[in-house]
């Protein structure tokens, strides 16, 4: 059971963390797709960081500059340039998976995984069989309440929603909608390179070519059936962790008579299934709507 | 000034904006950017047997990306051409490899239809669900993207195995050479003749039918068309099911023709490239063969890079990214120059 537990929270909390990013964005009008791709660029930032700087602070510091630089060329794409936000966020996506292999090549000469000497910091042995977990763990609900608060009971939080549903209104009240974005990608970016340290340095230490293999995207899914709330999707991006778990564990179960790739291919199906059953309690959502828009210019 | 040369104009702006991007990237990266974007033009266009070398990657992405801009004309964001090139390509090998043995004249049709129903079998599913109950198609297509890739992986260490493979690389048994339809250069006039069948079906489809004005205004005001009486879900379920087949036609004709065989993951980038085409193309027939060749020699020199001027190919993908990040992009500039001329056509 406890071994289940720990793959859970392992294989969860980057998402969580991922799916906040979401959350958030997506409260401030914002469907984006470029999670995944800024969550691959904190992961490797991070391992680069450590490798070339031999400190897990300073490998943080700078993955989250990275991302919120990331961030603010998606702002400035999709508010200045009014530009599509699903096609500019696969651009994002792309930039991060090609951008992150192009520097691992220049810097170690090779495509292969790089591993980092040490990663986040353990809970350590006081916390028994849960002292391998990295303190982003930890965070983590706490960080699902600050973004809850946030959300739902500030003045800014108010202030974001109203520039995602409405940004007429908001602009009447004197809010700048384009500036709330701005704000709303910008703790997304931080909230991504996270999501990456975490994946890449909460229990291996390694950065390899891919290796978020769409969880930025799960994230972004998990907003949607989680309604766009903050415990919603967290709750949702948890059952996509779940799943994998639970494949995890079939593989050693039924590893001979179901084959494997396709028990890794349960938490795309979970997904998927996720999406249609939020469809079909709440309609359907409007992230692919930008698109009648695209055609009429 | 005509509304056609303003979108050219445009797509050009933004594929020079996101190719500047492209070399501060390489900069940042510690590569020296002129020097990339010498091999890259080198690999792409300017050594000798380039052309034809573009032009073997771009038959597959221009048929690919026809489906694209036929599902985007109509409205539906299906993203999954990737998956749907895979699944194309897993079901042609598996007719391939139950007809072992007939006459090539059976083969090669039979597999060009399961190809193609295979990928429209992988589009059909997300168009079901978001036609019958409006599941977002953008993350159902993304998913069946990888799930496709899982069974693409499955079915090269599964069932088609190469026994006498190296193991390195999970890779089905190579066709029988009386399937194939090219050789590994991937010209030959079957292919030509291929693409030019799909350009002009998908040509008169698109400019010259009921169906294609339909969808091009569903695509616009799918309220509008809904209210003519025209039933929008036919429309959209039929854009799902042909931009799948050909997606999955791609697949075959990579696997009969230049492959020969299915390998795991092979060309990851397909599906991206095919949707990038179809928007610098805005959609149009005749604009996407051109456009197919531009990224088909960005392909070709994604093999280039790494070989002869030692540059990973990794640098294609950002390209194509920064391009993508860029090309749906609008600018006041762009409208003024349009409205300069005296034409009230509005870009916003």
């Amino acid at each position: 059971m406890e071994d289940i537990v720990i793959a859970i929270l392992r294989s969860g909390t980057p998402l969580v963390y991922v799916t906040l990013a979401g959350v958030i964005a997506q409260r401030a009008g914002i469907w984006h797709l470029g999670l995944e791709g800024l969550m691959i660029t904190g992961a490797c930032a991070t391992v680069l960081g450590i490798v070339l700087t031999g400190s897990i602070w300073a490998a943080l510091l700078w993955a989250i500059a990275v991302c919120v630089a990331g961030s603010v060329l998606f702002w400035f794409v999709v508010e200045k340039l009014r530009a599509n936000q699903i096609i500019a966020g696969l651009g994002l996506t792309g930039l991060g998976l090609g951008g992150t292999t192009l520097a691992v090549q220049s810097i170690f000469g090779t495509q292969a995984a790089v591993s980092a000497p040490f990663g986040l910091p353990r809970l350590g042995p006081a916390f028994g069989a849960y002292g391998s977990l990295s303190v982003l763990v930890v965070l983590m609900p706490v960080l699902v309440l600050a973004v809850w608060v946030m959300l739902r009971r500030t003045r800014f939080g108010l202030r974001l929603a109203a520039s995602g549903e409405h940004p007429f209104a908001a602009r009447s009240v004197g809010v700048n909608p384009s500036a709330m974005r701005l704000a709303a990608l910008v703790m997304g970016g931080a909230l991504c390179a996270l999501a990456g340290a975490e994946l890449a340095t909460g229990s291996l230490q390694i950065f390899a070519q891919n290796m978020t293999a769409g969880r930025g995207f799960m994230g972004f899914a998990a907003v949607i059936f989680g309604a766009g709330h903050p415990i919603g999707a967290t709750l949702a991006a948890l059952f996509f962790a779940i799943v994998g778990a639970i494949g995890i564990k079939a593989q050693l179960i039924f590893g001979d008579r179901i084959p494997h790739d396709l028990l890794l291919g349960l938490p795309y199906i979970a997904t998927v299934l996720g999406i249609w059953v939020s469809t079909k309690l709440r309609g359907g959502t409007k992230a692919a709507n930008g698109f009648t828009e695209l055609r009429n210019e | 000034m005509n509304e056609r040369f303003v979108s050219v104009l445009r797509a050009v702006i933004f594929v020079l904006l996101g190719l500047a991007l492209c070399g501060i990237m390489f900069q940042l990266a510690g590569y020296s950017a002129p020097l990339m974007f010498q091999a890259i033009a080198d690999g792409a266009f300017l050594r000798a047997g380039a052309l034809q070398q573009a032009l073997r990657w771009s038959l597959p992405l221009f048929i690919t990306a026809t489906g694209v801009a036929l599902s985007f004309r109509a409205g539906y964001f299906n993203i999954g051409a990737q998956g749907q090139f895979y699944v194309g390509a897993v079901s042609a090998a598996f007719m391939a490899e139950w007809l072992n043995g007939a006459p090539a004249a059976i083969v090669i049709p039979a597999c060009i239809a399961s190809g193609m129903l295979g990928g429209a079998a992988w589009a059909l599913w997300p168009g079901l669900l978001r036609l019958k109950s409006g599941a977002d198609e953008v993350i159902t297509t993304l998913m069946g993207n990888f799930l496709a890739g899982l069974v693409l992986l499955y079915v090269t260490s599964g069932p088609l195995k190469d026994p006498s493979g190296s193991g390195q690389q999970a890779s089905s048994r190579p066709l029988d050479a009386a399937y194939r339809i090219s050789d590994s250069m991937g010209l030959s006039p079957t292919i030509v003749a291929i693409v030019a069948v799909v350009g002009v079906a998908i040509w008169l489809l698109i400019n010259r039918t009921t169906f294609g004005v339909l969808s091009g205004l569903a695509g616009r005001n799918p309220t509008m068309v809904e209210w003519q009486g025209a039933r929008t879900w036919r429309i959209g379920l039929a854009s799902f099911l042909i931009s799948g087949a050909l997606a999955g036609l791609a697949g075959t004709v990579e696997l009969m023709g230049p492959n020969g065989r299915l390998t795991g993951g092979f060309l990851p980038g397909h599906g991206f490239t095919a949707i990038l085409i179809a928007l610098v193309a805005n959609f149009s027939v005749v604009g996407t063969a051109f456009v197919a060749l531009f990224f088909g020699g960005l392909a070709s020199a994604a093999l280039y890079l790494p070989i002869m001027a030692g540059l990973p190919s990794a640098a294609i993908d950002v390209i194509n990214a920064a391009i993508a990040l860029f090309i749906t992009a609008k600018s006041s500039l762009i409208d003024r120059i349009a409205k300069l001329k005296g034409r009230t056509w509005k870009t916003s």
